[in-house]
Parts: C-alpha cells; structure tokens; sequence
C-alpha cells in the first residue's frame, strides 16, 4: 500500500482533472516501454519488459505433454505470475498470492479465450504433435520484479515478446507405432519453429480516478483508483477479453467509452510493442 | 427474456432431473439449433430464491437456476481477527467452494479461489461498509450443484442472503452472464453450453442504480457484440432483481394477510 499525504493525494487527483500527471503525461500517454528478448538461457523463450519503475520478466518454456480427453487436438498452456517479496513487501504471504491468482487469472482470460478455443491469442491447435497422443505443454510464467504499478498490461507485453521469442524444436515422429501404444518422438535440438504471435492481444488497463481514467497508471496513482478495467485487444481491434478491478460501480456507457478509448490505444501499443520486439530480436542476433 | 418471470415469479415447478446425454455437436455454422432444455436463446432458466435457509447464520439464501443449486450464508458483522489492522470501514470476506459431488467427476476443485475474489469484487461495491467499523462480514457460498453459470448464481444468492443479514447495500446485486455460440448469444448457458463456448460474458450490476460493479469478457468479441450482450445481460439483472425483491417481500406480506 503506498502512504499518501492529504496533499499528495489531491495534488494527483487535481494533476488528472487538468491532463496533466505527476510525471509530465497527459491522461492517455503511456510510459516508454523497453523490451529485451532471451534474457533465460534455460527456457524455450523469455523477455523483459521495463515500463518507468515497473519490470518483469516472462518465460516460456514448452514440455512434451499428454492432451486433454477433452481436446485431443490441442495442446495445453498454462499462465503463472509470481509476486516475489523481492519487488514489494506487501507481496509476502498471502497478499502477493491473492494478487498472484488475479493476474494469472486475468492473463488467462485475456489470452486463451473462449472454452472451445475460438478468440485465442495462442493457437493451441499448432501445438498438437500427434492427435490424442502427444502435445506440447507451454508453461508460460511470469514474474514481477519492480512494481510501480499497471502489472497486467505489463505482463501482457512481456509475454507476447517472450512468445516471440520462443522457438519450439521440431518433433519427429517415429512412424509403426499403432493402436493404444506411445509413439516414439525426436525431439530435435538443432531446427526450431518459430511461434505465430501476430493473434496474441496486447492488454490496456484504463484506470479510474475521479472522473476521469488513466491508462499506464503508477502505483501511486493506483492507490487513488476507484476502478480499474483490463481491456485486451487484438491487432483486429476485438476484445479478446475484459476484467474489471475494483469495487466502485460504473455506467455501463462509461464501460462502452472505456473499450472504444482502449481499441485505439491498442493500436499504438501494439506498433511500439512490435517495433521494440524486433529491435530486441535484432540486437540479441548481433550479440 | 423474461423467461424466469413467466406469470408466477416466485414460484418454481421442480423439472425432473434427467441424467443428461451428450447431445449432438453445436456447429457454428448452424443457426437452428434448439437449447437442450428448450428455452429460446434469450430465455432465462427459471429462478427460485428462498431466503432462511441455514439457522445459525445471520442471514442466508438459496438459489436454484434449472440444475445449478447454491447456498450461501452470511455471518456478522463480527469483530475482525486481532491481527488485522485498524479499518475505519468494514471488510468483506468472501469464500465459494464446491461440494464433492457437485460435479460430474467427483471431488473437482473444491476451492475456487478466483470465484472467491470474483465475488468479493462483485459485492463490494453494493455493500455500505461505512456502516460497520472494525468488523467483518463473511460470505460463504457452496455449489451444491453445479449446472452452469455458477457464479452468477452465486453472486445474485450471495447478495440476497446479505440482505436478508439486514447489512446496509446500495441496492441489490443481480448477475447474469451470456454464453457466445457461433453467431449466437445464449442467456444464462447451462453446463453443456459453457463448454461450447466460444466467448463468454458475465456482468454484474445494481440495476436500481443502473452501475455495473463488475463486468468480465472472455473470447473474441466486435463490439457491436460486447453492446448487444451487455444490453441483454442488464434487462435480465433488471428482471432478476424483482424476482429476489419479492422473494425478500414474500414473508412479510405473508404475515400481513
């Protein structure tokens, strides 16, 4: 929790009401948002996403796995956030687990979709080896390491990057096997594919304080939220999911002004977002 | 929509419970296909609130939506552990948990965490909780049948048995959600449609404020689509909320006869 003084807090409240924030943004101006790529030797792919004091680290790595009875055509990925006590000591014990499944949850929403897996970022059915059998199993995980607010949209970012990032090896399958037995597979450590992250959503937290919202809020202007919605959208401008935080009630107009305001700030973020993927990629390849 | 008002609200005919086949593959494409319990695609299951129901709590209520059975109780407000801080206003605590035989394959998830902190960010806008200092309300809700559209359910029931603990709310909470099959939106999806689903829509409001205290999307939508499923998902709060009013009325007016 951050401790505010009477005059701290109006000066930020007042600082929002006239467009002009603490730091020198306007209402709708993110943050500079710096990439790295491959920042985890020992994992599939991994990016580091720095947004003023906030910074996290996000990592994929993918696992030879059994599908699901249910979907025997695709393959499973699950979406881990660590709050490490580390970035903030409110993240100890039990508040950081509590925030830890908020953002897990709101990540998994916001990137795997629908139940039948229409509107994911992430195409499950690419990671099928062989039907009913074999599948990759991502394990994408995420770790807060400096906390200054808007985490979510921060670890959006981070792990679209570090899904471009990933190269998934080649499998061979072993043709004879039949029936009910498991077929052999080689696993290449030489030829790697590259993943399709062109689908995967970009998110955008609009935060409300007063009257007015925010997006890429500090955590000083967090603590002065009345609600908060999580907006992910995809390079198509469609939501691919939504979540709101925060206990005040707001207009359902407001929600619809919210998503449209959220649909053109996607756009930007999505071209920086890409541009600063590819310099990352550019500049690990040279060194 | 007014599916679950039909000519008698308050008043619920007990449908058979017939063990459910795998019904054939919805197919996006296809445009006439018919709900497995026959409602139309806006039509709601019917509703049945009673409130009372657990003795030792300060208030509870149970909710039954077509197979999707809840109970949810509320207890305090009471003093607050002795480790908390010192809170000038009141804190919520909310639970949800599953019964092991809630679903078809036993003993799955017994704790939903993140249905406990849905519920708790759905309730506490609604709740005053100016009006009790130091103390905590605790929400415990059990699925004692999972049907589909549980934590709609839940938070409509868990708002009911609030207020019939007589803790102080803006208004009443109603939540709905709407499945997206295909082209199609469908009300209040059962267990079968959710797992259909292409995208899902949850929206929680006060619908005498018209304040929508959360709201979560899940899948691809345009949106042309998020305004039609949010309108729909308001007119059936809307409705819902009358059903649990004269649920909470019901006694009373009893007793005046």
């Amino acid at each position: 929790m951050v401790a505010l003084s009477i005059g701290e807090k109006y000066f930020i409240q007042g600082g929002i009401a006239q467009d002009l924030r603490g730091d020198g943004r306007k209402r709708l101006t993110p943050r500079p948002i710096y990439v790295e790529t491959g920042v985890i030797s020992q994992s599939n792919g991994s990016a580091r996403v720095r947004m003023g004091a906030t910074e996290v680290i996000a990592s994929v790595k993918a696992e030879l796995g059994r599908p699901s009875a249910l979907h025997p055509d695709k393959g499973k990925v699950s979406i881990y956030v660590d709050c490490s006590p580390t970035a903030a000591p409110t993240f100890e014990g039990r508040g950081g687990e509590e925030l830890s499944t908020e953002l897990s949850v709101a990540l998994q929403r916001c990137l795997l979709g629908g139940k039948s897996g229409s509107g994911a970022g992430i195409d499950l059915s690419s990671l099928a080896i062989v039907e009913g059998k074999i599948c990759w199993d991502l394990y994408i995980e995420g770790l807060v390491v400096s906390s200054d607010g808007n985490l979510l949209d921060a670890l959006g970012a981070a792990i679209k990057a570090a899904l471009s990032n990933t190269g998934i090896p080649r499998v061979n399958v072993a043709a004879g096997a039949s029936g009910d037995e498991q077929p052999e597979v080689d696993v290449s450590d030489e030829e790697f594919l590259q993943f399709d992250t062109s689908k995967v959503p970009v998110i955008v937290t609009l935060t409300k304080v007063g009257r007015h919202y925010i997006v890429d809020a500090t955590s000083e202007e967090e603590s002065q939220m009345s609600s908060a919605v999580s907006i992910s959208v995809n390079r198509r401008g469609n939501i691919c999911g939504l979540t709101k935080r925060g206990g005040a009630g707001l207009d359902s107009s407001v929600i619809l002004d919210m998503i449209s305001v959220a649909q053109s700030i996607s756009e930007q973020l999505i071209n920086t977002l890409d541009s600063q993927i590819a310099a990352a990629e550019a500049g690990e390849d040279e060194s | 929509m007014a599916g679950q008002a039909g000519g008698t609200p308050s008043t619920y005919s007990p449908s058979p419970t017939t063990r459910k086949t795998k019904s054939l593959i919805l197919r996006n494409d296809d445009v006439d296909w018919v709900r497995t319990d026959g409602r139309e695609f806006h039509q709601c299951r019917p509703a049945f609130f009673k409130t009372g129901a657990v003795n030792a709590a300060a208030g509870s209520a149970y909710a039954e939506f077509g197979n999707t059975k809840v109970i949810v109780s509320v207890f305090g407000p009471r003093e607050s552990k002795k480790a908390m801080m010192y809170s000038d206003i009141g804190r919520l605590n909310c639970n949800v948990s599953y019964t092991t035989f809630a679903t078809s394959v036993r003993g799955q998830g017994s704790d939903h965490k993140e249905f406990s902190s849905m519920l708790h960010k759905a309730l506490e806008g609604a709740i005053i909780l100016e009006s009790f200092p130091k103390t905590t309300v605790d929400v415990f809700a059990l699925v004692l049948e999972s049907g589909g559209s549980d934590l709609p359910v839940v938070i409509s029931c868990a708002s009911l048995a609030l207020a019939d603990a007589g803790i102080m709310m803006y208004d009443l909470v109603a939540s709905v959600s709407v499945s997206c099959l295909g082209k199609n939106l469908v009300i209040d999806p059962v267990l079968e449609e959710e797992s259909y689903q292409d995208g899902s829509l949850m929206l929680t409001c006060m619908p005498s404020r018209y304040e929508v205290t959360q709201l979560t999307i899940t899948g691809e939508w345009s949106t042309p689509k998020i305004n039609e499923g949010m309108q729909i998902c308001l007119d059936a709060c809307a409705k819902l909320a009358t059903i649990m009013r004269e649920c909470l009325k019901g006694p009373d007016s009893a007793l005046e006869e």
